[in-house]
């Protein structure tokens, strides 16, 4: 009980920092700004503890609560998603679900310690807030760019894409994911198998 | 607003254009809903076979090589062998910011060639970094971008294309690689002074591709891992990357922008 409690200590211990550093920044004063450095100080909290299942499932925590998977699994679909079947929809997102925990996992390693820097929040005529952020690498190289798009919904702010370098995940995904689909004879469930069995492997 | 409407105008000229080109070639286009269609690829069956075989060679003779640098070379040493290889690329970059029209760049750009080919060693360290002058890079393929017409998306730098060894490109940036290569003194100076192939071009290369390979590792495994058609994805990427850094520059030229500078400027002074 007592290694428990000591746990649970540094847990909120971790938690406290994480609200102070939040607390700091005076210029991110709009929420979808709080949104990403919230969602970015968790990640590294949880990256702190050695990889396990149940840091993929803390990882995959903030991926349901921070983001709009379900919108991103759809647009990441393009196309294919108004022929695909309300079964079919549901698979895809769950396996996109899970792959994704799996690289968020990693991606938070890489980058955990590091310092996330706000720089400012565009507001976009579509209602999407664009929140441009740095990060700032420990060798002196360049700091890395990252945009998060913030949409309004239902449930509150969610995150639904990060551009790294320009690079936007839900783009790329798309492309992926089309040209897999047309390479396999424009089949949806070979995709959703191939996603499946990627969220099953090592 | 009248921006945003004449940007559409274009857009969907440029859609109109594009899914007649498609249709022909490749029998549809998907435009999706931040504007950017897929990139146009229609030599997609040689592209694949090229990078089949990149993906050959990288994984026996250079990933392995790659991997060995990164981490038993120290960490020193490789940000000299970075710095001598950037300071090699700045008489190209320079000559590029003052077609690019940002000829006070240029000038910054070539006074830390001079600083660090002398102070800094032959460009071993980044004197003029610490004395208030950072590093910008830049290539012919983005001059070419930056040109292009307003009605030409930074997305579209002609067909895709892969080229061997040095992996993902398009028409503009292969143009653009072929230009730099031209002007660059560090390929005219040996062939003019006839310097030992052994000792300089094979060496500088050499390191290039290792160093390059070293610092895009992170990022191209986890394209890798993540992705169902590596091809694919590693075309999208490179085509939003390279977009990215032409956009910036066409935004520091771009009118509206240039006036508010000068405005924040009176409201300094």
């Amino acid at each position: 009980m007592p290694l428990l409690a000591g746990r649970r200590l540094a847990f909120r211990l971790a938690a406290g920092t994480a609200v102070a550093l939040l607390a700091e920044p005076a210029f991110a004063a709009s929420p979808a700004a709080d949104l990403v450095s919230a969602t970015v100080a968790e990640g590294f909290s949880i990256m702190k503890s050695p990889n396990s299942p149940q840091r993929q499932a803390a990882i995959k925590q903030i991926l349901m609560t921070r983001f709009d998977l379900p919108f991103m699994a759809q647009t990441a679909l393009g196309k294919y998603w108004d022929g695909a079947t309300a079964e079919q929809r549901q698979r895809f997102v769950k396996a996109t679900e899970e792959s994704e925990a799996k690289t968020y996992n990693e991606r938070f390693g890489q980058y955990s310690g590091l310092e996330l820097k706000v720089v400012k929040t565009t507001d976009r005529p579509n209602g999407v807030e664009v929140v441009d952020t740095r990060i700032i690498q420990q060798n002196g190289s360049q700091p890395l760019k990252l945009e998060w798009e913030v949409r309004k919904t239902n449930q509150g702010l969610r995150i639904t894409d990060v551009k790294v370098e320009g690079v936007s995940m839900v783009v790329t995904r798309r492309s992926d994911f089309n040209s897999y689909i047309q390479q396999n004879g424009g089949k949806v469930d070979a995709l959703i198998e191939a996603l499946e069995a990627k969220a099953k492997g090592p | 607003m009248i921006a945003s409407v004449s940007k559409m105008a274009t857009r969907v000229r440029c859609s109109v254009v594009a899914t007649a080109m498609a249709a022909a070639l490749l029998g549809g286009c998907a435009v999706n809903d931040t504007g950017a269609s897929e990139p146009w690829d229609p030599i997609e069956t040689p592209n694949r076979f090229i990078f089949a075989v990149n993906r050959a060679v990288d994984t026996i003779a250079i990933r392995p090589v790659a991997v060995l640098y990164r981490d038993w070379v120290p960490e020193p040493a490789q940000k000299s062998v970075r710095n001598l290889l950037d300071n090699l690329g700045e008489p190209v970059t320079a000559i590029n910011e003052v077609f690019q029209g940002d000829p006070s760049r240029a000038g910054v750009t070539l006074a830390r060639f001079v600083v660090n080919s002398t102070i800094g060693l032959a460009g071993l360290f980044d004197v003029a970094a610490m004395m208030g002058m950072p590093r910008t890079k830049t290539d012919a393929g983005q001059t070419i971008g930056m040109w292009a017409g307003k009605g030409v998306e930074p997305e579209n730098g002609g067909f895709y294309l892969v080229l061997p060894l040095a992996g993902p490109s398009n028409a503009r940036d292969a143009t653009g690689l072929m230009v730099d290569y031209a002007i660059d003194p560090f390929q005219i100076l040996p062939v003019a002074f006839n310097w030992d192939f052994w000792y300089y071009s094979l060496p500088r290369f050499g390191l290039n591709v290792i160093d390059y390979r070293s610092r895009t590792m992170f990022a191209l495994d986890d394209l890798e891992k993540n992705s169902v058609d590596y091809y694919a994805a590693l075309r999208s990427a490179y085509t939003q990357n390279r977009a990215e850094l032409i956009r910036a520059k066409r935004d520091k030229t771009d009118t509206k922008s240039e006036l508010e500078r000068r405005d924040n400027l009176a409201l300094v002074k």
